[in-house]
């Protein structure tokens, strides 16, 4: 694991907290799966759960936060961002390859808190 | 209504005027190589309560580290972390 060629990256997105949990847990299990049927490897999902948004998007003041980490091919990136672009229930998403400085920011975060939250499968 | 509050305290200011002072940039005295957007509270020192970035001669950031918050910045709002425009009125 420790060199692996494939990047790491992490995503957060925002998902519409209209729907019920049930509903929410099926979209983060469903990206969850998305990244792994293409190849990518899960290292964490942190659900962070419903925050207030800084300001409203589609009227809606909260939003249900998930932070995942994962290693993947650059070819999932961009199916994996067509996929969130899509759905309807993800408001806003933002993926980021790690370099190296962000990736010992990382690290050391992951032994600051020792471990948050469990490799949520959902 | 905030206005009373001045939560954003410059962290380093040139003491007397005349006298260079050098002030040290406080990621990199706290040995921060990356900025991360998720830490709101941090980002949130360098942002005037209208949630405008403050200039580097008020806070005494490094260019290096400034270019990085901007970044940080942009994308927790983005992610509506943090608000474009904050309205003290509410």
């Amino acid at each position: 694991m420790a060199t692996d060629k494939r990047a790491l990256y992490e995503l957060m997105y925002v998902v519409n907290t209209v729907l019920n949990d049930e509903q929410v847990k099926d979209i983060v299990a469903r990206v969850s799966a998305f990244i792994r049927e293409n190849g990518g490897d899960i290292v964490e999902v942190e659900e962070r759960g419903s925050q207030r948004l800084a300001y409203p998007i589609e009227k809606k003041r909260n939003g249900y936060y998930v932070l995942a980490h994962f290693r993947a091919p650059a070819a999932l990136i961009a199916r994996l961002e067509r996929a969130l672009r899509i759905n309807d229930d993800i408001m806003r998403h933002l993926i980021l390859r790690y370099d190296a400085k962000m990736e010992r920011h990382y690290q050391k975060q992951q032994s600051a808190t020792p471990a948050p939250a469990e490799p949520a499968e959902a | 209504m905030a206005k009373t509050e001045k939560k954003t305290e410059p962290i380093a200011r040139a003491a007397v005027p005349g006298t260079k002072r050098r002030p040290t940039c406080p990621f990199e005295a706290a040995g921060i190589e990356y900025i991360d957007y998720k830490d709101t509270e941090t980002l949130k020192r360098y942002l005037n309560e209208q949630g405008k970035l403050l200039p580097r001669r008020v806070t005494g950031v490094s260019a290096k580290a400034q270019r990085q918050l901007t970044v940080a910045v942009k994308r927790a709002r983005h992610m509506a972390l943090l608000p474009f425009v904050a309205e003290n009125v509410k």
